[in-house]
């Protein structure tokens, strides 16, 4: 019996401009559990990568599989909202309309009482559950990201995907930060890709590096 | 596996459908209004095109040149002064030059009649106040093309005042030194740079005020001026010929759209102006004694003219008619136009937040267009809007569907809801258009990988974060519909009366201190849009940001 992955990514080709393509023939595999991370430049295409995972960005050429199910190939295309993916951007888009827990049990579909207590969960392990009550605009940019992955976690997604997520933090709470999320990470077995240019964050957060030149990927 | 499918592809082609079936309802009067170009030509446009069309032609064209000049003069004029100088009141001048635009033209052209025809209320008040002989006359006749130019431009110079402002506050000032160190001296360097500089702006407000012109019906009706759409109005009315009536709204609209096109073109080269914007404080200049006198006098004229002497004409009204306004019937209009204006504002916004959120969903340029194509709707004139409409609900009536149904659209309020929708989608549309553009685009991201897409994101996400934007968007409309004349006049449904309507009807019948009610509520409702004009202009100022 082969093992699912939890993400299969095959011959996949993607341009924003006739006759050049921003990736091409992209082939790799993440493992349930595993987290990975794609360094790259500005404008290798790392973050187009993410967004065909995600579904936010249409899929012309290859397939793109979630657990073992196709996601995205010439012939079909599942919108993210039926996907279950996470995303962390490196923008702190919280939603500002709402509270912390507000934000936080946003994605999940169940009764009203598992969603709090699953919210309160999350905010206990990302340490801003005293926060609950407050807006987005109260809380440090820290915080903010801590209630950012901790809402796309919440849902349970079978694929948690960063863009540059500790990108617009200062040094010492970025280091703060990734240990803590890779501890979080680890011990609730999600699988993660994570897209950034610093090295720094790549062999922090991951068990493996891969690398995007030329629009293609290569192991670090 | 379609079943699995079904719902994206009722979700994806629901958001793509919906600006696509909005464009097409919104076009289809217009559409009607064209084909009769196409028709038989009676004798009634033989007599028209030989008779009067030409009078219709050199009034409009005496008119829009007229109120063209003077607007231009009163608008560019002011908002340099505000612009580029200190001087006192100027801060009160900068949103209060926009006050005439709450005080329609057929409003300003009831409350000058009333003011300065030789049985006129400020003929009365010289008379008395040199105790002259009660025949004398003070003032030259004001129904007639010339006061017509004063009416228009002193409601309507506002335009040119607000498009001009902005191109003045942001254009590099250094274009200017550079030009002073180069020899101009500051009247030199205002007229061949600064107007330049200001032109496509200059134009487009322009434009905007030769539209509203040609599309008026209620001031020129009352100087009895014949233009296109007093022709029109009497051409179905008088002589019941509406394919006729089609024909010469035909050639208006034809007319109107030479105008929109410069409008549209002249704001795309506008960008010129806004590139290397630097404000300096230091380069307002301060205007003391005898200048700063002159200014304040420039910029408090056209206030006092076109918003000022109308309302206390129109409180002078009230007065003599001891406030007996206050009766069943006003109360019963009153509540008829709020309800009215109310029910079109909350259909209007929320056609307009569908589209826009449509166009923000697919991000698909082609819909993007077909909005800002329905924005042109504030351009069609509202009698001919009201032409249109009723060909197109004639037209329903006579299909056999509607005989099903006993379905009679004809002379309902459905037109009229109809009509002022096409007419006020353009406010509604960039109010809610500009909430949206708040709103980062990683959020709809994030929002749809957390399971919310579709109506979900936009009852959940969207509308929490734009409710702001919805309710200026309702103000808007409601002060735009209490206004509207023409197309009420023809589309309400029997013994329906608007504030408007029931002005119109007073001054048509000369009883004009019963037209103050209605006509006050009018104004009042309107100072709703100057009010965030006001707002906005606040935030514009120049340094606010600095």
């Amino acid at each position: 019996m082969i093992e699912n992955k939890a993400l299969q990514i095959s011959d996949l080709k993607h341009k924003y401009n006739p006759n050049d393509f921003i990736l091409n023939s992209v082939n790799f595999s993440i493992d349930e559990g595993e987290i990975v991370s794609l360094l790259g430049a500005s404008g290798s295409g790392k973050t187009t990568l993410l967004r065909l995972i995600a579904g936010l960005e249409v899929l012309k050429y290859g397939s793109i599989e979630i657990e073992g199910v196709t996601v995205a190939n010439k012939k079909k295309l599942i919108p993210p909202n039926k996907r279950n993916v996470g995303l962390v951007v490196q923008e702190r888009v919280l939603f500002p309309h709402l509270n912390v827990l507000k934000n936080v049990i946003f994605g999940i579909k169940a009764k009203k009482k598992e969603k709090i207590n699953r919210g309160m969960e999350l905010l206990e392990l990302f340490r801003v559950n005293q926060y609950k009550n407050s807006y987005p605009s109260q809380l440090s940019s820290g915080e903010q990201q801590r209630v950012a992955i901790a809402r796309a976690i919440a849902p349970k997604p079978k694929i948690l995907l960063m863009d540059e997520p500790y990108g617009s933090l200062d040094k010492e709470l970025r280091e703060e930060l990734r240990l803590e999320t890779k501890k979080i990470l680890k011990e609730n077995k999600i699988t993660c890709m994570i897209v950034t240019h610093d090295i720094g964050d790549a062999e922090a957060l991951s068990d493996r590096i891969m690398k995007i030149e030329n629009g293609k990927i290569q192991e670090y | 596996m379609l079943k699995k499918m079904l719902p994206n592809f009722k979700s994806e082609y629901f958001w793509k459908l919906i600006p696509v079936l909005f464009f097409i309802i919104f076009i289809s009067p217009v559409f009607f209004i064209l084909s009769s170009l196409f028709s038989e030509y009676s004798e009634n446009w033989n007599h028209l095109y030989n008779y009067v069309l030409i009078n219709y032609i050199s009034n409009s064209l005496i008119l829009i040149i007229g109120v063209g000049i003077l607007v231009s003069i009163i608008g560019v004029l002011t908002s340099w002064l505000v612009t580029s100088f200190n001087f006192k009141g100027k801060k009160i001048f900068e949103w209060a030059l926009i006050l005439p635009l709450s005080v329609p033209p057929y409003i300003l052209a009831y409350t000058y009649t009333s003011l300065f025809d030789s049985t006129g209320s400020l003929n009365h008040f010289i008379n008395n106040l040199f105790e002259t002989n009660n025949d004398q006359t003070f003032f030259p006749n004001i129904r007639n093309v010339y006061g017509a130019i004063i009416v228009f431009s002193f409601t309507l110079y506002p335009y040119v005042y607000l498009i001009s402002r902005v191109a003045f506050i942001n254009y590099s000032k250094s274009i200017i030194e550079s030009g002073r160190v180069l020899g101009l001296n500051r009247t030199q360097a205002f007229f061949k740079l600064s107007i330049p500089l200001i032109r496509p702006a200059l134009i487009a407000g322009l434009a905007l005020v030769i539209m509203e012109t040609l599309s008026d019906f209620g001031a020129v009706e009352h100087f009895a001026i014949e233009t296109f759409t007093t022709g029109i109005f009497r051409t179905w009315y008088g002589l019941y010929d509406l394919k006729t009536a089609m024909q010469l709204a035909s050639f208006l609209l034809i007319f109107i759209s030479i105008f929109l096109f410069i409008e549209r073109a002249s704001r795309n080269k506008m960008s010129y102006t806004t590139e290397n914007s630097l404000y300096k404080k230091s380069e307002i200049e301060t205007l003391t004694g005898f200048k700063s006198a002159l200014a304040f006098m420039a910029c408090f004229s056209p206030i006092f003219m076109g918003f000022l002497l109308p309302v206390a004409e129109l409180i002078n009204w009230s007065i003599n008619y001891k406030l007996d306004f206050f009766n069943h019937q006003f109360l019963k209009i009153s509540t008829t136009s709020i309800l009215l204006a109310l029910v079109t504002a909350f259909l209007c916004s929320i056609f307009s937040l569908i589209i826009n959120y449509s166009i923000r969903y697919q991000n698909n340029k082609f819909l993007s267009l077909l909005s800002s194509s329905l924005t042109l709707g504030y351009a069609i004139p509202g009698l001919i809007l009201a032409v249109g409409i009723v060909q197109l609900l004639t037209f329903f009536d006579s299909i056999e569907f509607s005989n099903s149904l006993n379905l009679v659209l004809t002379g309902s309020i459905f037109g009229l809801i109809f009509a002022y929708i096409i007419k006020s989608y353009a406010l509604s549309s960039s109010t809610l258009e500009s909430s949206f553009q708040r709103i980062s685009f990683k959020i709809d991201d994030v929002s749809k990988t957390l399971g919310n897409a579709g109506w979900m994101m936009l009852f959940k996400v969207h509308i929490p974060l734009i409710k702001t934007g919805f309710l200026t968007s309702v103000l808007l409309v409601i002060s735009e519909v209490i206004k509207e004349l023409p197309a009420t006049l023809i589309l309400r449904p029997f013994n329906f009366d608007t504030l408007a309507v029931s002005a119109y009807i007073y001054a048509s019948e000369e009883r004009m201190f019963e037209a103050a009610a209605p006509s006050m509520a009018i104004v009042l409702i309107g100072l709703i849009p100057i009010y965030f004009l006001s707002k906005i202009i606040k935030e514009s100022r120049p340094g606010v940001n600095l």
